[in-house]
């Protein structure tokens, strides 16, 4: 059968860029794909210096690459992950990509001519568009689990395991660097009272409101988090414990002075906080400190702020 | 179970095609690269796929390393897939041996531009030497700083039956810079492989 | 007397392939070898006219077998068959005094005109 019939058909309906370029890197074909997607004509452009045809491509790179390709007589790659397009060329999918041009996986096949002499290359053009977009949705749902691991559910504050993992990791800091690093740990006073009378909802809301309003209170570098059911710690890296027991006492008597509203009743809440600073003691150490400080503070009365002493 | 193994007259045989096919591909690479390059024509080894995680392990302790892969399909059934493993720290040499600007390319777009010529470049000689033809697959990145390359490795490696090792040193005036590839062949093509070098064999 | 000839070459296809492109005319006794120290035993012990040397050895390549043969003065001649053909490669082997510089694998008809030349055949 003779074949010469399918090459016409077979290049204008093609769902791949073909280009081929002479060895000084003028357009010798383009097919259909690109000529309706650039909005040329073959006629137009024809031995012409591609840098000239379509504007905007990287020309130093390209001209490696296409000067690679003819001496080694060896194919190169070109592909979105690391280049996202080539050709500024547009694509399918105007609405769902965020990307202005298509992105594209390029082959660049050294070719001769039958004569033996005439050396050209053929550059393929393939649409990426679908893979980018998948990617890029699939870095945005990996961005929000990540969210979503390190956050508790309730408050939106930071959970416990992230929470102690960033105590890990700025004790350790401290160490290496000599910086002061203090740790707060509070309770809601009298919350099981606060839960009987208002309810869980109400307990939930309360704890909601608390988190927003002392995370109001603290620097961006302070890592709130939620320690178990009404405790909750703050690292405040870069504070000696004359500071550290500075911000414990506001915060102890901004909660104090604010009453939260539920349901159309205003509940006033107050807590108690124990304060201790890192001295080379581990991270649990220095929470057990912490904690230990926090007992004395709610031993004597509540609502106040305790600090750790080695006695 | 199917013997994939080589008498030492296919190893032999084998071997002394690849060292051909090296030198022309290290010609061709010197003259595009500039004359300051030497390569050597490189040690070629054929060992067991599960030789090599742990080989390559032990041989770069602690270091990051990039893994790129690029099949290859030729005539006649055979067909593989290269390995190039690179150490991280070699990336502006690289760069400089390829004439590219820190600016213009990622340092993934220079190892995957690099793997692309040194293996291609090879396996058309290959090819050449077997009398058949390439083509080839877009070099993809399998590992990179955040992977350990030795697990990719063995995973990667599991799936083939044959590999042939080759350790190439480049030398530059100024610099020197190491890399090392993997040349693996699945278990029919390493029949067919062998069908072509007994053909090879029996003209001499 | 025939001439002797030896082929040092790692690989027996490589020595195998050498051995079928020498000219049909030439007359010589052809002795093997597969690494650089062999060879230079040989040639130490035996009268050599003609190596046809291959660079990439193991134990000791051919470049160190080049040397060897400078250096004690042996008096044999030597036509390099190697897969290195960087120019750089080339010009350092005929530095070291070698006749001429075939590229593997060798061709039969370039083999006879370098012999021919040195009135080998």
């Amino acid at each position: 059968m003779q074949l010469d019939w399918l090459l016409q058909p077979l290049l204008s309906q093609l769902n791949t860029g073909v280009l081929i370029l002479d060895s000084q890197h003028n357009v010798v074909f383009l097919n259909q794909f690109i000529t309706r997607r650039a909005d040329l004509q073959l006629a137009e452009v024809e031995g012409k210096l591609v840098y000239t045809v379509f504007s905007g491509l990287p020309e130093a790179w390209l001209r490696r690459k296409l000067d690679g390709v003819l001496a080694l007589q060896a194919p190169a790659f070109s592909s979105w992950e690391q280049r996202q397009y080539i050709i500024k060329l547009p694509h399918l999918r105007p609405v769902s990509s965020d990307s202005e041009y298509m992105a594209q996986n390029c082959s660049m096949l050294p070719l001769t001519a039958p004569d033996g002499v005439s050396q050209y290359v053929c550059l393929l053009i393939e649409d990426a568009t679908d893979a980018y977009v998948y990617q890029h949705q699939l870095q945005q749902s990996m961005s929000m689990l990540e969210l979503a691991n390190r956050t508790d559910g309730l408050t939106g504050v930071y959970n416990r395991s992230y929470w102690q993992s960033q105590l890990e990791y700025e004790t350790q800091r401290a160490a290496r660097y000599q910086h002061p690093v203090s740790l707060l740990l509070f309770d809601l006073d009298k919350f099981k009272q606060l839960n009987d009378r208002y309810g869980h909802q109400g307990g939930d809301a309360v704890l909601i409101e608390l988190s927003a309003m002392i995370t109001e209170l603290l620097r961006d570098t302070d890592l709130l988090g939620r320690y178990g059911g009404e405790e909750f710690g703050i690292i405040l890296p870069e504070t000696n414990l004359a500071c550290a027991q500075l911000v414990a006492n506001r915060i102890c008597a901004a909660v104090a002075a604010q009453k939260i509203l539920f349901n159309g009743q205003s509940i006033a809440v107050t807590i108690s906080i124990g304060v201790a600073s890192y001295t080379n003691q581990t991270a649990d150490e220095l929470i057990q400190q912490a904690d230990m400080a926090l007992y004395n503070a709610k031993r004597l009365g509540r609502n106040q702020v305790a600090v750790w002493t080695a006695d | 179970m199917t013997d994939f193994s080589f008498s030492e007259e296919q190893r032999d045989g084998l071997q002394e095609l690849v060292n051909i096919a090296m030198g022309l591909a290290s010609d061709k690479l010197a003259r595009y690269l500039n004359t300051l390059v030497h390569l050597q024509v490189p040690a070629i080894k054929l060992v067991k796929t599960d030789y090599l995680p742990t080989h390559f392990a032990n041989r770069y302790p602690q270091q990051s390393m990039t893994m790129i892969s690029l099949g290859f399909f030729g005539d006649h059934g055979l067909r593989g897939e290269t390995i190039m493993l690179y150490q991280l720290a070699n990336v502006d040499t690289i760069a400089k041996l390829l004439g590219y600007n820190n600016d213009d390319s990622s340092e993934a777009e220079m190892l995957t531009d690099i793997s692309s010529i040194l293996t291609t470049t090879f396996l058309n000689g290959l090819a050449e030497q077997l009398e058949n033809n390439f083509s080839y697959a877009a070099p993809r990145i399998l590992s990179s700083r955040d992977q350990h390359f030795a697990e990719k490795l063995a995973s990667t490696a599991k799936q083939w039956q044959l590999a042939l090792q080759v350790d190439i040193r480049y030398q530059l005036i100024d610099y020197s810079f190491n890399c090392d590839m993997i040349l693996l062949i699945p278990g029919e093509a390493v029949l067919r492989l062998r069908v072509i070098l007994d053909k090879i064999l029996a003209n001499f | 007397m025939a001439l002797t000839a030896l082929i040092c070459d790692d690989s027996l296809l490589a020595r195998n392939q050498l051995k079928k492109s020498l000219p049909a005319d030439f007359d010589a006794n052809i002795i093997t070898a597969s690494n650089g120290l062999e060879a230079l035993a040989m040639l130490r012990t035996q009268e050599v006219g003609i190596v046809f040397l291959d660079l990439t050895m193991p134990e000791l390549d051919g470049i160190g077998v080049l040397e060897a043969i400078k250096s004690e003065g042996m008096d044999c001649l030597v036509i390099v068959v190697s897969a290195d053909i960087q120019p750089e490669m080339q010009k350092r082997v005929m530095d070291l005094g070698a006749l001429a510089f075939i590229q593997k694998p060798a061709n039969a008809a370039k083999l006879t005109d370098v012999m021919h030349k040195y009135g080998l055949i």
